[in-house]
This record gives structure tokens, C-alpha cells and sequence, in this order.
């Protein structure tokens, strides 16, 4: 924890009791814009300056394609975007492996502005939308709150403009259901966030997630391998949907609805299911602006396929320029491929299993394809990842275990206790969907949330998702 | 009603919080003085108490249980050589340990961290026939505590240190746990730049309310004292044929001041108000000058880790403790330093293993002091 949560703690209740004073929607959308700078700002005014900037070439753009839609205006903004995000985000990756000059070397300082691979792709998003004619006409001051908006601007979910500007433009009201809802969301992801901390750092110090993946791969065996693999999954799946949690919740707080970002993504049965599930705003952008324009350039059977794979590793590269995040996005296309090709299969054979096999043998297969996909994302370099992969191809070497068994003993209880909280909520929504807590007993599970959260976690790390 | 309940909640999760990490007590008071006890010469290690992140062994000492055959190094001195910051395991003492068995190929030698919070020379010198008679050490590293000397002589402030610590046995059982999280909460989010200012206003009121003689600099008898205390301990170790080692002492400051070291000056001061700023930069110099004249003086060995250790925030956790980082550094200078020192006693021991004979260091080294 740091100043900027203090600034965010003081700032953003004064916005919100100020926010309902206001009558005028413009006077509340320079309010928000105004809370969204004054909380920007304090990952650096040259960030800000950085972000204006954007924000106000996509608006120049957006409207120059609305007064004529030419694939020449789109692909400007297109390359302006990428060549922006290209020298903050990929540059300072690529500086090391390019000829040693004093220009190269200072490539490498440059820093990585918050957020701006997410706000970067809002505005491509806005820049795609409009060129597809939807009927978006933002003003200036609703675009500049759209790229800054201080919810999302971090660490998405990424949004879309036809999704935020009418709500920019409604009529807010401070509902007490959107005031619980919200302290419900915020107290959730407190809990996930402090789970997933957990995982990180272990039940005893150095004995963590984090801590056996900083050490060399060596001698690891197949259990140690799915213990991590399955371990790295769920503590980053609690990190960044108990962040998105929270910050849909804040967002509940101030009557605006934002994008979901997951949907109990480890219970989905295919890889394609998956990604409908997991970082729902990112994979719901690769697949509307990369995707599908992609494939639709050809029909063949191939190309569907070659498309689905160049999508998946700009999703992995969208994470960071290294190979790492190159090969999982690979490892993923390839996923999404064979399941493809097991479908076609399906339907030619017409193999019809019944679905009590099926669906669970469905499950372990993509639970395990996934979770395995992990280690290219967490591991420190490809020597360790191929090493874990090895390991976990090795039938030979699952007799025995070197992680500490306090770690086998964490992910086994935290993994059984999320499938547990997630059948007993859907238990209670079919024989009781009225259930509601009542307000005493909501209070004591906020400030068990608030403890869990804040308290116990103030030696916290970052959120993951915020070095993206 | 919702903030009552909500309140509570936070309180008990805190005491939750204790209980599973650190095995505390539900009930009842739980802060850093359950460490300790107190006895004729003062405060001293409870043997194996327990309080956060420090376990004592069954003798009362910050290291783990004593190790029969090895030779045995005792490192006095107070907060700094006790470990404050530093992860478990990691104070310099036991980093030291590690480093000097891995030069010597095995677990040959045992450091054992005898200092605690708020140990003075004057009290060490008094501890050492206890010390001395519960761990047989062959050699002492003294990294003593400087700033005590600031206030050993304020006869209010020696008052007012007890009546504060009476208080707090009182207050210590309706010590709210949860108030202690929010107050380390706040110094985490809180700007160091308000939370200077705020660090001075504290000050102000306490010279005033305790009617404070402000010193520019420490008196020279002061200094001359402490000479005098180091030149006893010297004197009481080696009467039990205990090696000291001396070792200047270390601070986050460098040259010239760094904004962060303006900070720690004022943490410094708000700790002993009655001495300003610039005074402390100047005891630390005087002082180690004087451990580099007794040393020389005694013909002890010395470490002089002030010129030896790096500054700034990345070594210190504040003005003088380590963080990780530093108390690793400080074992490699401190390692360095000892080998020289140790190199014997490897070959003593090497030769007593050839032979067939337990070398010196496996014995016990040190016997009643002469009568």
C-alpha cells in the first residue's frame, strides 16, 4: 500500500458526495473527468500529459472517419495507436537485443505509462466502432472522461463507448441497491485479492507461488509442476477478477455499470468457452477487432485456423513484448484450434457420448490445457518453463514431490473451497432466489472483507494486471 | 449500530489474524514487552517468548537453540544487531552465521544474537558473567547502541522512561489490536512529508511538556563515558577469555544529506527530542572515533562497517536498523572482517579433527573469570 490508495480513499468520497449536488450532466461529466485526472495524475503528470494526448488524436480521428469512412483514416489511427504503444510498451523490451548506442540505451528508460494498453485499445475500439458506423457522437469532454474514465483507466475491464456514453449521458441517481451491490463487489474482490496473496506468498515465507517460481526449476517434478501450474492459475484468476470486482463495484458506488471481465471462468468445459470467460473484455476486443475482420479476409479451413492463432498471440504480446507471453498465446491458438478440429471430427463421426461422461472428461481436459498454459505466462524464462513442461510430460517423475507441502496443502484447499463457493451459490440462487442477508450480518462479512483486504494485506503486492 | 458491529468485526479479525500467525493469545495483552522481563539490572529476553515475527530460544536469545561442538560467537549490542525489519532469519546475526559456515565448509560456527531492543553498554557490561556462563562464546562482536547516550544522563527523561513504561503495562491490556494496524496503516499510505510534519509537532510538545534542555551536540563527557563503558565490556569479556571484536557503527546517511536522510533525522530526533538534528551526525562520528581509539587502544580487533557499509534506503530501514538487504551486506563486511580472525581457529580445528581431538573452539572456551 501507498499514498496513491490514501488519495484514492480521500478522493473519491468527496467526488461522490459532490457528484449528486450537480444537476447539469456536463457539469457531472467534468466532475468525473476532473476526479479521473486528479487520481491519474498521481502515477505521474507526464503519464497525464501522455493520456490527453491520446485521448485527443483518437477524437480528432473518430472524427474525421465520422465525416468519411475511408480504411486510409482507420488505418492512421491504427498506426498512430500501435506505433504509441509500441514505444512505451515494446521498445524499452526490445532496446537490449538492438545494436548499443546511447539513442537504443535511452529507449530502455522509457517508462511504461498506467494503464495505457488498456486505454489505448478503448480508443481503437472507438476507432473501429465509428468506421463500422455506429452511431457514436461523443463530445469532446465524454471522450476525454471515456479514455480517462478513473474505474477502468488502470486495468480495464476495457470498455466500449456505445456501452459508457449513455450512461455518461443519463441521469444518476444514489440508489441504495447500487450502493450495496457495490460494497458487495468491493468486499468480493477484497477477498479474492487477499486469496490470491496468499498463493503468492504462502502459508509459511518464501513457500509461495511467487517465491518457488523465482527459484531454478531444477530437480521439479510433475506434481511440483501441476501444484504451481494450477496454484499460478487460481492466484492470478483471484488477483485480477477481485481487482475487476472491485472496480466494477467503485464504479456501482458512482450508478455506472461496467463490462464483466469474467464468468467463473475454470468451470468451462472447452478451451473456446474459456475465453468467452477469462479477461472477457480483452478477448471479446481480439476477437470483434482482430478476429473476426481477420478470418473474413478468407474462407479456407487453414486460414480460420492461422487466424485463430495470429489472434491469440497478439493476446498474449498485448500482455508484454517477450517470448513468453508470445509462446502462451500460441500455446492458447493451438488449444482453440484442436478443439476445433475435435468439433469437425464430432460431427463427421457423429460420436454422440453421453454428457455425464463427457462433460466432465471435457472439464479435466480443458482445466488442465489451461492451467498448464500458466507456467509460459509465470515462468522467468524459457529454459524454466520448458524445463516445468518436461516435467510434467515425465510420467516417471510424479512419484515424488519437492515443494513443500504446505503449498500442495494451500492450492488443494483454496481450489476445493472456490469449486465448494461456487456450487453452494448456485444452490442458493435455485431454491432461494430471495435469499438476502440480512443488513447485520452484511456488515460483519464487509468488515471481515475490509480486514482480510486492507488490514492483513497491507504488505500487499501490486495488482498483477497493473505492470500490463 | 452497522459501525459498532462492523468495528468489532475488525477487532476480532485482528486478534484472528495473531492467533493463526503468531500463535497470540485471544485475550489479554499482546505487544513487543511480552519479549521480555525484567530482573535487577533491567530488561532482559524471556526465554522462549514469542511476539510477531521474533522467537527467543529457551535461554532468551534472539537465535535458535544453542548447537553442542561449534564455535560459539555472541553478537551484543541493541536494536540494530536484535533486527527490526529484516524477514525471519534474515538479521545479520544469522545471515553472519550462515556466510561464515559456508566458507568453513560446515556448520562450524554458531552466532548467537544475545542483543535486544534498548540494550545499553552499561547493562551488557553487567550481562556478560550470564551470557558468558549460559552460551561459552569464544568471540563477542560489540556493535553498540550510540544514541542512549543522548538521554542516560536526563534525569527526567530516565523518570519519564519509567513512568512510560509503567503506563504502558497498565494500557497494555486494553490495547486495541486494531488500532495498532490502522496506526501502521496510516504510516504506509500517509506521505512521508506530513508525516514529518506531524513527527515535529510530536516533538515540540514533548520538550515542552518534559521541559527538554535541547543540545546543538552531545557533551564530550558523554562521548568520554562511553569510551570508558567500551573500554569495561572489553575488560569483563576478556576476564572470561571471551575475543571481543569491535565494530563501528552504521547509518543510512550519506554525503551530502539525501531528502529521504532529512526524514530519518527527524525520526531520529523524535525519538530523543532533547537533541537537534545535526547533533546526531556529529555523536555518530565522535563515538566512532572513539571505538577506533579504544580499539586500537585495547588491541581489539576492529570491523569499521560506518566506512565499510553502503547508505541510503536500500540498507536502512530508517536511520541505523537493516533492512534484508543491508543486514546481508553487513554479514559479508562483518565476514570479511572475522575471517582473518577465524582463520586459526578453521586450522585448529581442522588439525584437532586430524588428530583425532576436539579443537579448541568444540570446547568450552571461556572458564570462570580470574578471582
Amino acid at each position: 500500500m501507498n499514498s496513491q490508495v490514501l488519495l484514492y480513499v480521500i478522493v473519491l468520497p468527496v467526488a461522490w458526495f459532490f457528484l449528486w449536488s450537480l444537476k447539469s450532466t456536463r457539469s457531472r461529466q467534468a466532475l468525473l473527468l476532473a476526479t479521473s485526472y486528479a487520481l491519474y495524475a498521481s502515477w505521474g503528470l507526464k503519464f497525464l500529459g501522455l493520456l490527453v494526448c491520446s485521448s485527443v488524436l483518437n477524437y480528432g480521428l473518430g472524427t474525421l472517419l465520422r465525416r468519411k469512412q475511408s480504411v486510409a483514416r482507420l488505418w492512421l489511427g491504427i498506426v498512430l495507436n500501435v506505433a504509441m504503444l509500441g514505444t512505451f510498451k515494446y521498445l524499452p523490451a526490445m532496446a537490449p537485443l538492438l545494436p548499443h548506442s546511447s539513442l537504443i540505451s535511452s529507449f530502455a528508460n522509457i517508462a511504461l505509462p498506467a494503464g495505457i494498453s488498456f486505454w489505448t485499445f478503448q480508443a481503437l475500439s472507438y476507432l473501429f466502432d465509428v468506421y463500422r458506423e455506429e452511431e457514436l457522437d461523443p463530445s469532446l469532454l465524454e471522450f476525454l472522461l471515456y479514455m480517462a474514465f478513473w474505474p477502468t483507466v488502470l486495468s480495464g475491464p476495457i470498455c466500449r463507448l456505445s456501452s459508457l456514453l449513455p450512461q455518461f449521458r443519463g441521469i444518476l441517481k444514489p440508489a441504495a441497491e447500487n450502493i450495496l451491490r457495490g460494497i458487495d463487489r468491493i468486499c468480493i474482490g477484497l477477498f479474492m485479492t487477499a486469496l490470491g496473496q496468499l498463493l503468492a506468498s504462502g502459508i509459511h515465507v518464501g513457500q509461495g507461488i511467487d517465491g518457488i517460481f523465482d527459484r531454478p526449476a531444477r530437480g521439479v517434478t510433475g506434481s511440483d509442476v501441476w501444484c504451481l501450474a494450477v496454484g499460478y492459475g487460481f492466484e492470478l484468476f483471484f488477483n485480477f477478477a477481485g481487482y475487476t470486482h472491485i472496480v466494477i463495484g467503485a464504479a456501482h458506488l458512482f450508478g455506472f455499470r461496467l463490462d464483466e471481465n469474467f464468468d467463473r471462468p475454470y468451470l468451462s468445459t472447452t478451451p473456446s468457452q474459456f475465453w468467452t470467460r477469462w479477461h472477457m473484455s480483452l478477448s471479446f476486443w481480439i476477437r470483434d477487432y482482430l478476429f473476426l475482420p481477420l478470418v473474413m479476409m478468407r474462407r479456407e479451413a487453414w486460414w480460420r485456423s492461422f487466424a485463430l492463432i495470429v489472434s491469440m498471440v497478439v493476446f498474449g504480446l498485448w500482455h508484454k513484448g517477450a517470448l513468453l507471453f508470445a509462446l502462451w498465446g500460441l500455446y492458447q491458438g493451438i488449444l482453440l484450434v484442436l478443439h476445433r478440429q475435435w468439433q469437425q471430427l464430432e460431427r463427421r463421426y457423429e460420436w454422440q457420448l453421453p454428457q455425464t461422461i463427457m462433460g466432465p472428461v471435457s472439464w479435466i481436459v480443458t482445466f488442465g490445457a489451461v492451467c498448464l498454459g500458466w507456467v509460459f505466462f509465470r515462468a522467468n524464462s524459457v529454459t524454466q518453463a520448458l524445463t516445468m513442461l518436461r516435467a510434467a510430460a515425465n510420467l516417471n517423475k510424479y512419484a515424488s514431490r519437492t515443494l513443500p507441502a504446505s503449498l500442495f496443502f494451500l492450492v488443494a484447499a483454496l481450489v476445493l473451497g472456490y469449486f465448494g463457493t461456487i456450487g453452494s451459490q448456485l444452490l442458493v440462487r435455485k431454491y432461494s432466489a430471495k435469499l438476502r442477508l440480512p443488513l447485520e450480518a452484511r456488515f460483519v462479512l464487509y468488515a471481515a472483507a475490509v480486514y482480510v483486504g486492507v488490514f492483513h494485506m497491507a504488505q500487499t503486492q501490486a495488482f498483477i494486471y497493473f505492470q500490463f | 449500530m452497522g459501525l459498532v458491529i462492523f468495528v468489532l468485526v475488525l477487532e476480532v479479525c485482528a486478534r484472528i489474524d495473531d492467533v493463526v500467525s503468531y500463535d497470540a493469545p485471544f485475550w489479554g495483552p499482546y505487544s513487543d514487552e511480552i519479549l521480555l522481563q525484567r530482573d535487577s539490572i533491567g530488561k532482559w529476553g524471556k526465554p522462549g517468548a514469542r511476539y510477531a515475527k521474533w522467537q527467543l530460544n529457551s535461554l532468551g536469545y534472539r537465535s535458535p537453540e544453542l548447537r553442542p561442538e561449534s564455535v560459539r560467537i555472541i553478537a551484543m549490542g541493541a536494536s540494530e544487531t536484535f533486527g527490526l525489519y529484516e524477514a525471519p532469519d534474515q538479521e545479520y546475526p544469522r545471515q553472519l552465521e550462515r556466510d561464515l559456515n559456508s566458507w568453513a565448509g560446515r556448520d562450524l560456527f554458531q552466532v548467537v544474537n544475545v542483543a535486544f531492543a534498548g540494550e545499553t553498554l552499561p547493562t551488557a557490561i553487567l550481562r556478560v558473567p550470564q551470557i558468558v556462563k549460559e552460551v561459552h562464546p569464544a568471540y563477542a562482536l560489540i556493535y553498540p547502541d550510540l544514541s542512549s547516550y543522548v538521554w542516560m544522563f536526563v534525569k527526567t527523561e530516565t523518570a519519564a522512561a519509567g513512568e512510560s513504561s509503567a503506563a504502558r503495562q497498565t494500557r497494555m491490556s486494553f490495547d486495541s489490536r486494531l488500532a495498532v494496524r490502522v496506526r501502521n496503516l496510516l504510516k504506509q499510505v500517509l506521505p512521508s512529508a506530513i508525516q514529518n510534519q506531524l513527527r515535529k509537532v510530536s516533538m515540540r510538545r514533548e520538550i515542552a511538556a518534559r521541559h527538554y534542555v535541547v543540545l546543538e551536540r552531545v557533551p564530550e563527557d558523554r562521548v568520554e563515558r562511553f569510551r570508558q563503558d567500551l573500554h569495561k565490556l572489553i575488560a569483563a569479556l576478556r576476564a572470561y577469555g571471551v575475543e571481543p571484536v569491535l565494530l563501528t557503527h552504521a547509518t543510512v546517511f550519506s554525503k551530502p544529506l539525501s531528502e529521504s536522510d532529512h526524514v530519518a533525522l527527524t525520526t531520529w530526533r523524535k525519538v530523543y527530542p532533547m537533541l537537534k538534528e545535526e547533533g546526531f551526525l556529529d555523536m555518530e562520528q565522535r563515538m566512532n572515533d572513539g571505538i577506533r581509539q579504544t580499539a586500537a587502544e585495547e588491541h581489539v580487533p576492529l570491523i569499521d562497517a560506518d566506512k565499510q557499509m553502503p547508505h541510503g534506503p536500500k540498507y536502512f530501514a530508517d536511520m541505523v536498523h537493516f533492512t534484508t538487504v543491508g543486514a546481508g551486506v553487513m554479514a559479508s563486511v562483518l565476514e570479511n572482517g572475522l575471517q582473518p580472525l577465524l582463520n586459526s581457529q578453521l586450522q585448529r580445528t581442522a588439525d584437532g579433527v586430524a588428530q583425532g581431538r576436539p579443537a579448541d573452539g568444540e570446547r568450552s572456551t571461556t572458564g570462570p573469570p580470574p578471582q
